[in-house]
């Protein structure tokens, strides 16, 4: 009972708060709406707290109990509120699940939520819609709470949305600049044709299992044929590529950084991205049992990481390092998912919350101590006046660049030893992404806060408000790690064991490597980065290279910098075919073909008329009336005899 | 009795109005006839004990097999309410908008309604076939002397259009009457009716023609863009919100029960028509100029998807269809009173000197969205239920591979369209706004529009949410039909 009380209550208090916020949003003054969000998640954070303890205790409880053979059933709680749309076969029922896996994506969604909320107090503390800002934020987190709880696949399909329609609102925050509102639409189109495969997915699902219950699917999956499953998820895989910004539907994700920075961190960085990699995780009993879909995702994730890892190299936004950032991280989950290392992405996806939501607020700070300026050329120095920011920021880099006894470090090893394991080349270029990565997050650190300030700004060091979130973050950077320490260094893998009770996947997981093996590959890894921040440090401390605009880099670094010109690409093949096909099938589709047929069809209906008119009067308003009164008459004078 | 006061109240109302004309009370007192209205409806969906019901039946013309025989099942009653619940929105719509004669308006409209429930509530074809055809009387004058640019030639485009599908119909009701061996026109003695396959095969487009043009499908649909844009507001919320649903509910009764087997030989081909027609209108809206006319091709779209899940002829696909049937009625004349909202705001529909509007009204552009969300069909709104079923059923139709595929598209098309439409009266910056309408004068949403637009969203937000009470209303009735069929 406690249980289903406390699941409730976790995805209610951000509703509850979205829906106060934006209802008094005239009446809440200065930091009302910020502190009342911020309460409403906290307190969801403390329900789902109390909901993980809960669970562990039924966990060992069942562990010492019968369950051992099956552990995805030992912690699954599902908790129905009712039945949502049931008709003949299908029911849909309202319900959350409760397992290891929702509960962990539950805790990082709830948790950083709350620390980005009390962020946002500080920084949206100037903006004349503020309560407003807050009611969307806290209704990003229902539907995301809604997206990891979710029992069935409509459930989550119901987040999965709501995610996307609050990105939306809050990518076009500030509505006033057309190029923002461009932004908030391609961001949701793009996910909209992901969600064509989504939808046909679960259509498909539906037709051959008859439920769309995770428990159900998932028990039920190896009765599948091999093409039905292959087909069924590389459809669910095409919902994550538009959720989670992989090629070819990517470009969305850097342009969302019109949007305040909290949301690009808590969004776009830490929680709705990862949706497509906690829905694949979700449904791993189906795809492990689909090889081709697992080399379709690692081959897409792998030359996703790759393109934008190349791509963050050459810009010069401070916020848009970190998105083509955040879309190479998210290249390297899907290799390991398809690699079948699920834990090892479910732990990068972790860690990354950590470190890469901690990096964007860094970059918030950054940009709210230089009045709004976003330009890493024009920043510098900023080491000695931002002292919190500055320090956190360089436990975010090295975090996220892979430095030893960081969290970063661990979660992509377990990625690279998986990659070493299915082929060293994979590993080569898994190894390549953590180098880039390495190179263009130093390159950003160094301009930053190294040299001299370029800038005409007078820098001054944010609010504790904002800060203090940041030191937190920092914190769980550097110990994240513990969650998943490897048998190697004395670890016991707890994260993996942890979910392998939710996941039929990562129970099934192995990877089995010398471990002298793992030392080599360790030391290479570790001595290749060192090298590259040597490198970067030569080129952005020593000289202070700055790269000049886009379109005046030579040829192939400026097809890198603008996207491999993905864009101009997509706006040649698709967007202006469809606005030209728009425009002319109603100028010559409608206009000459169908009306002119329509009109034929009714004079020659009038031609006739004419000739039958020679009988009558011939006035078709007349007849009409003649047809009413008559009717009636007629009605009246039966009921009349009745 | 209850079934004659449904058709009375409102008849007898408008008479009145006719008669008396009173300029200053006219709405309020059609308001009053058509809440009571609802109110029975609703009172007889909630006392609904299921299957067929039939509440009075007397002879008429006996030749003809034309009796008085009226009652509902679980879809009739479904369509009544809707009518009914929807009607007095699309009075209470009239308030702001500067017509002439109110009385005469309101008159028309309320006999509309009339008719309707006389439609939805028959059970004898010759009765449903008049009812049809006198639904159209009270509009046809509506919109040719209410009407915009050009209401002269539309209007009778879209009349002799509508007549000629009602022609075919006439013809066809009177073959199976023939056919039917006592002669009677009640549904129940043609769904009795086994008519050889060939017949089937032609008849089936005897009767489905009218409901084409009616609802209408591609490539049938071309009156229905010009006819939208040019109509008075009120007249586009009835021909889009209740009209059209005769046509589902005239597919249901005559098309599928009298000629399963000519639907099934003609199944693929209306789906496919359906759906083409979907993506068509749904693509065309993108590129409209004019905010009403592009809700008319997002209507046009909707629709489509409509009679594809009816013709996808099994639970998920009717059930879905029907759900959907609400959700439109709900959504097209919430939409189409924010189209007069900004329009009385603005001065214009057109969508190319448009924008920022949401700078002077945030509330108008907060219920603007509200309708979009389920515009676009996102879950925990009304249509999602509605177009999550149909999806389903299609794809449960043997061979519904593409057409699903095809069917499924429409959601990325809508949201091209809504959300371009969205940005491009809303966002922005407010320069764009027409010269000779300063934005310092335009006034936000107020009391009315709140009171109208709000109800709207909540009927949308709580079906979409807890869908149950209207899924089992129908529910009983679509299985019995369907085996009926097989």
């Amino acid at each position: 009972m406690t249980t289903d009380i406390l699941a409730t209550l976790v995805p209610a208090f951000p509703l509850f708060g979205a829906i106060m916020a934006a209802s008094l949003r005239r009446s809440l003054k200065g930091n009302a709406a910020g502190i009342l969000a911020t309460l409403m998640i906290g307190l969801s954070f403390v329900c789902s707290v109390m909901l993980f303890m809960d669970h562990q205790v039924v966990g060992a409880l069942h562990a010492a109990g019968m369950h051992q053979e099956h552990p995805a059933e030992g912690g699954t709680h599902i908790v129905k509120l009712f039945d949502w749309i049931h008709v003949s076969g299908m029911n849909v029922p309202f319900a959350f699940q409760i397992d290891a896996l929702s509960l962990t994506m539950m805790l990082i969604v709830t948790g950083i939520g709350s620390l980005i909320h009390l962020y946002s107090i500080g920084y949206m503390h100037d903006d004349e819609r503020v309560a407003t800002f807050f009611s969307q934020l806290n209704l990003f987190t229902f539907a995301m709470l809604l997206l990891v709880m979710g029992a069935n696949y409509v459930m989550t399909f119901i987040g999965w949305e709501g995610v996307g329609l609050c990105s939306y609102l809050l990518i076009g925050f500030w509505y006033k600049t057309p190029a923002y509102n461009y932004a908030a639409r391609k961001a949701f189109v793009m996910n909209r044709i992901g969600d064509l495969g989504f939808v046909l997915g679960l259509a498909w699902l539906f037709s051959v299992m008859g439920t769309l219950n995770y428990t159900e699917v998932m028990a039920r999956a190896g009765s599948l044929s091999t093409e039905t499953i292959t087909g069924i998820t590389l459809l669910l895989f095409v919902g994550a590529i538009g959720k989670s910004a992989q090629l070819p539907l990517f470009t969305w994700l850097p342009d969302a950084m019109a949007g305040p920075t909290p949301v690009s961190a808590l969004i776009h960085a830490a929680t709705m991205v990862t949706a497509g990699i906690f829905l694949i995780v979700r449904s791993s009993a189906l795809f492990m049992f689909a090889p081709i879909t697992q080399d379709v995702i690692l081959w897409v994730g792998l030359i996703t990481a790759l393109l934008t890892a190349s791509i963050g190299v050459f810009q010069n936004d401070i916020k848009k390092v970190l998105a083509y950032s955040t879309v190479s991280q998210l290249g390297l989950m899907f290799v390991a998912l398809g690699l079948g290392a699920y834990s090892a992405a479910m732990f990068h996806v972790t860690t990354h919350a950590f470190f890469k939501a901690l990096l964007f607020l860094g970059a918030g700070s950054v940009i709210h101590a230089l009045g709004g300026e976003q330009d890493i050329r024009k920043m510098g120095g900023l080491k000695g006046v931002t002292k919190v920011t500055y320090v956190t920021f360089l436990i975010g880099t090295l975090a996220i660049a892979g430095i030893p006894g960081f969290s970063g470090f661990f979660s992509k090893d377990a990625i690279l030893m998986a990659a070493y394991q299915a082929h060293p080349l994979l590993y080569a270029a898994t190894l390549g992404v953590s180098l880039l990565t390495c190179f263009y997050m130093f390159r950003l650190l160094f301009l930053t806060f190294f040299g001299t300030y370029r800038g005409k700004a007078h820098p001054h060091e944010s609010p504790l408000v904002m800060t203090l979130p940041l030191m937190v973050l920092a914190v769980l950077s550097v110990v994240g790690g513990v969650l998943n320490l490897p048998h190697l260094i004395g670890g016991h893998e707890t994260m993996k064991h942890y979910l392998g009770t939710a996941a039929e996947g990562i129970s099934g997981e192995h990877v089995h490597l010398e471990a002298s093996t793992e030392w080599i590959l360790m030391g290479i890894t570790v001595a290749l980065i060192t090298l590259m921040i040597a490198l970067a440090y030569n080129r952005f401390v020593k000289k202070t290279t700055l790269d000049p605009e886009a379109d005046k880099l030579p040829f192939f670094q400026r097809l890198i910098a603008r996207k491999w010109l993905l864009d101009e690409l997509y706006a040649k093949l698709f967007e202006r075919p469809y606005a030209w096909f728009s425009s002319h099938f109603e100028s010559i589709g409608e206009r000459k073909v169908m009306v002119p047929l329509m009109v034929g069809t009714g004079s020659t209906a009038n031609r006739v008329g004419k000739l039958l008119r020679r009988l009558q009067s011939g006035n078709m308003s007349f007849y009409l009336f003649s047809m009413v009164v008559g009717l009636i008459a007629l009605l009246a004078w039966t009921l009349y005899h009745v | 009795m209850i079934l004659l006061l449904l058709i009375a109240i409102p008849f007898i109302t408008g008479l009145l109005l006719l008669v008396s004309r009173p300029p200053a009370q006219a709405r309020p007192i059609a308001m009053v006839a058509t809440i009571a209205c609802a109110v029975i409806a609703l009172a007889q969906c909630w006392q609904y004990p299921g299957g067929e019901l039939t509440f009075i039946e007397k002879d008429w013309v006996p030749d003809w097999g034309l009796r008085l025989k009226m009652g509902y099942d679980g879809i009739g009653l479904l369509m009544l309410m809707l009518t009914a619940v929807i009607f007095p929105f699309i009075i209470a719509a009239g308030a702001k908008e500067n017509q002439e004669n109110p009385a005469v308006v309101n008159a028309l409209l309320l006999f509309t309604q009339s008719f309707l429930f006389g439609v939805f509530s028959s059970q004898n074809a010759f009765l449903f076939y008049i009812f049809y055809e006198l639904s159209l009387v009270p509009l046809f004058f509506y919109l040719l002397f209410w009407g915009g640019a050009n209401r002269r030639a539309i209007t009778m485009r879209f009349f002799i259009y509508t007549l000629l599908g009602g022609l075919a119909l006439l013809f066809g009701i009177a073959y199976c009457v023939v056919q039917e061996p006592s002669h009677s026109a009640d549904f129940s003695a043609l769904h009795a009716l086994h008519l050889p396959y060939d017949t089937q095969v032609w008849l089936f487009w005897a009767l489905f023609l009218a409901f084409a043009v009616k609802l209408p499908i591609f490539p049938f649909h071309s009156w229905q863009p010009d006819t939208y844009t040019m109509a008075p507001l009120q007249g586009t919320m009835v021909l889009g919100g209740v009209l059209l649903k005769m046509g589902l509910f005239g597919i249901l009764r005559f098309v599928f029960p009298i000629v399963p087997l000519g639907t099934e030989h003609w199944r693929d081909l209306v789906v496919w028509l359906s759906i083409i027609g979907a993506i068509y209108a749904g693509w065309i809206a993108f590129r409209q100029t004019d905010l009403k006319r592009l809700v008319a091709y997002s209507s046009l779209s909707h629709v489509g998807i409509l009679c594809a899940g009816l013709f996808a002829w099994n639970t998920y696909g009717i059930t879905g269809s029907l759900y959907q049937a609400f959700a439109h009625a709900v959504l097209v004349v919430s939409m189409l009173y924010i189209v007069g909202a900004v329009q009385r705001r603005t001065g214009t529909t057109d969508l190319s000197v448009m924008g920022g509007l949401k700078l002077k009204s945030p509330r108008l552009a907060a219920l603007f969205f509200l309708v979009m969300i389920n515009a676009v069909a996102l879950p925990l709104t009304q249509s999602f239920v509605g177009e999550w079923l149909m999806f389903n059923g299609l794809w449960q139709m043997e061979g519904g591979l593409w057409m699903t595929v095809a069917a499924v598209s429409t959601i990325i098309l809508g949201a091209v369209y809504m959300l371009y439409a969205y940005q491009r009266v809303m966002l922005g910056p407010d320069t764009r706004v027409r010269p000779g309408v300063l934005l310092s004068e335009i006034a936000d949403a107020d009391q009315a529009d709140h009171l109208f637009l709000v109800p709207l969203i909540a009927i949308t937000l709580v079906l979409g949410f807890f869908p149950a009470p209207v899924l089992n209303l129908v529910q009983g009735s679509v299985q019995t039909l369907l085996s009926s069929l097989h």
